[in-house]
């Protein structure tokens, strides 16, 4: 254990400073530190999934213990049937679908026309973008809910796909992937009069997976626990999304008969798993692409 | 060419008009979707809510100009007051928490060698599990009940049960907690990348010149992380004034306005009191310090060479004196 220590050499603290005790201590309290906060992060969602299982009057039993008497998946299945939970579960990869199109082929192609064809007057448009980049949708939402109203998508899913296609931050990502593609390969394309539409799906797509890949799997999981704009939208009960029956559940806690908190904390679990395999499958290119993604924005 | 044909003159308005036309309408072409969606989705919301917080309304449509009435309301309502000073307390325990916890867990991430990769990814996992569910499950773990999970973990350190969320002092720093819960995790990453780009042969200069630990940081490590701590604590600032959902979730902007946020404030005028002219007052402010304090970030952040946005800024820079 102690061999990656004595063979550290590069960073603040080295090899050298591990030889003196006292930086052998700092050392174990940074460790020591550092899994703290891991607990810090994965402790609640714990609590969530063991709570999850015990009924309601376990929640608040005294003496307090961490885990369920028994691990009853029957209650994962009873709570699923009663509010026919596929529907919403289905809803949601309808909109997640749409969502990851959508993003992808819009604000690729915005980034493409931004960051490589730079016709005339890209420039105006682009600092639009990043001038209103920060802006919370929920700013000017009785507008955007009037438009979407007057178009009468109301009830639709169009509005929620279409949405992820005007995101700046997934924009700035593929202008930033774009930039750094070698010009040779433009240029081949535009010698071969090849269109700037066609070179987009013949050249651009196929050497921009590893970005698409990174755009698609932040989508699924925005459009995912995207709540608001399906909140407004989507009035009929047979085409809400998962966290739009979650936040109606919540607030009408109660007046469903037989549905208490220690159900909805089973609904809960059961809306988090999908993202946490999403993040289990992909967690390289997560972590790998929030930060750069971040810096250059 | 042909001969006869009388040479076009180039500096003619239209033959200058025909030549940009037919060098870029392809790449106009390519920009269109995209922008329309922004349009749609971003831009027409936006100027709309200027013209909807000058106007008198009918239901959630502008009727009528009627000045600064809209604003004139917003600015006596106490509540608009409550959110105004709840901003300055979110800043402040958002700077005490949140701003500090990612340098100082990024530091600690760039100089452990053990367990690297699993410390990296449990400190990134709460940002994945994002959304209204995770909201509503820290509304249950800060149940009030003495004998709810936390309650129970104070009575056992001999600490008096709490009201947490319900006591106006406490709401605003546990939604914090529970922001920086969600957030830090990226944060830290980006501090990493940050102090992992730092050249080791600083580092070693500096153990030659005799320098301490502590002084290799002070004088390697914070210099070289310094622009990154500055764009974040801008981007810190900016994530205030985007609190929402919490306050939503959690406690609905109570007790008694203690933890209502100016977007949530904007969002009950509309679909709570059914006031499009007085949210759209405080949609604009908003927007308005979202704009200034996003074009402080991009000028941080932005790499010298991009000339555009540097010129942008100077411009954005010569409205705002």
């Amino acid at each position: 254990m102690l061999k990656k220590l004595t063979a550290k050499n590069s960073g603040i603290l080295t090899a050298a400073d591990y030889k003196k005790t006292g930086f052998r201590v700092l050392y174990g309290a940074i460790i020591f530190v550092l899994l703290v906060a891991v607990l810090t992060a994965l402790i609640p969602v714990l609590w969530l999934f063991l709570s999850s299982f015990k009924d309601a009057s376990e929640l608040t039993s005294t003496p307090y213990h961490f885990f369920p008497k028994a691990f009853d998946i029957k209650k994962l299945a009873e709570v699923w049937n009663m509010l026919d939970f596929w529907k919403y579960f289905l809803n949601t990869v309808i909109v997640v679908i749409g969502a990851v199109i959508c993003s992808v082929f819009f604000n690729g192609l915005l980034a493409y026309a931004f960051a490589i064809v730079k016709p005339k007057g890209w420039k105006i448009f682009y600092a639009l973008v990043m001038a209103s980049y920060m802006i919370p949708a929920i700013t000017s939402i009785v507008p955007l809910y009037n438009q979407i109203v007057n178009l009468g998508m109301i009830n639709s899913y169009a509005p929620l796909w279409l949405m992820f296609g005007a995101n700046a931050y997934y924009l700035m990502m593929f202008k930033n992937y774009f930039e750094s593609l070698p010009k040779a390969l433009f240029e081949a394309a535009e010698m071969d009069r090849c269109g700037k539409f066609k070179a987009f799906f013949k050249v651009v797509i196929p050497m921009s997976r590893p970005i698409i890949g990174v755009v698609a799997i932040f989508t699924m999981t925005a459009a995912w626990s995207d709540f608001l704009l399906p909140y407004l939208i989507l009035q009929d009960e047979n085409m809400m999304t998962v966290m739009v029956k979650i936040y109606n559940l919540q607030s009408t806690m109660g007046s469903v008969q037989g549905f208490g908190p220690d159900k909805l904390l089973m609904i809960l679990t059961i809306s988090i798993l999908p993202q946490i395999i999403i993040f289990a499958l992909f967690q390289k290119q997560i972590t790998g692409s929030s930060a750069a993604g971040a810096v250059k924005e | 060419m042909k001969l006869n044909s009388l040479p076009e003159d180039r500096s003619s308005v239209s033959y200058r008009a025909k030549r940009l036309f037919r060098r870029n309408w392809s790449g106009w072409l390519l920009m269109l979707p995209g922008l329309l969606l922004f349009v749609f989705f971003v831009w027409a919301p936006l100027a709309q809510n200027v013209i909807l917080s000058f106007s008198e309304t009918d239901g959630f449509e502008a009727a009528g100009f009627n000045s600064f009435e809209n604003y004139v309301r917003v600015f006596n309502d106490p509540m608009f007051s409550k959110a105004l000073v709840n901003t300055f307390k979110y800043i402040f325990w958002s700077i005490i928490i949140g701003f500090l916890v990612p340098i100082f867990l990024g530091l600690l991430l760039s100089e452990v060698a053990h367990f690297k990769s699993f410390f990296r990814l449990g400190i990134y996992f709460p940002a994945i599990v994002s959304g209204i569910a995770v909201v509503i499950m820290w509304s249950y773990l800060f149940d009030p009940n003495p004998g709810a999970v936390l309650n129970q973990l104070l009575s056992a350190l001999g600490i008096p049960a709490s009201q947490f969320l319900s006591d106006p002092k406490l709401t605003i720093p546990l939604i914090v907690v529970t922001m920086t819960w969600r957030g830090a995790g990226g944060t830290v990453l980006v501090y990493l990348s940050a102090l992992q780009n730092i050249d080791n042969s600083q580092y070693e200069a500096a153990r030659m010149d005799g320098a301490g630990a502590l002084s290799r940081v002070w004088h390697v490590t914070l210099p070289h992380v310094k622009p990154t701590i500055r764009m974040l604590f801008i981007l810190q600032i900016i994530s205030v004034f985007q609190v929402f959902y919490e306050p939503l979730v959690m406690t609905s902007g109570g007790p008694d306005g203690a933890s209502v946020s100016l977007l949530l404030l904007s969002y009950q005028y509309a679909f709570q009191s059914f006031d499009a002219g007085a949210s759209a007052a405080v949609g604009v402010i908003l927007a308005l310090i979202i704009i200034a304090l996003t074009v402080v970030y991009l000028r941080l952040s932005r790499p010298k060479k991009d000339k555009i946005s540097k010129r942008w800024l100077r411009y954005a820079k010569k409205i705002n004196r």
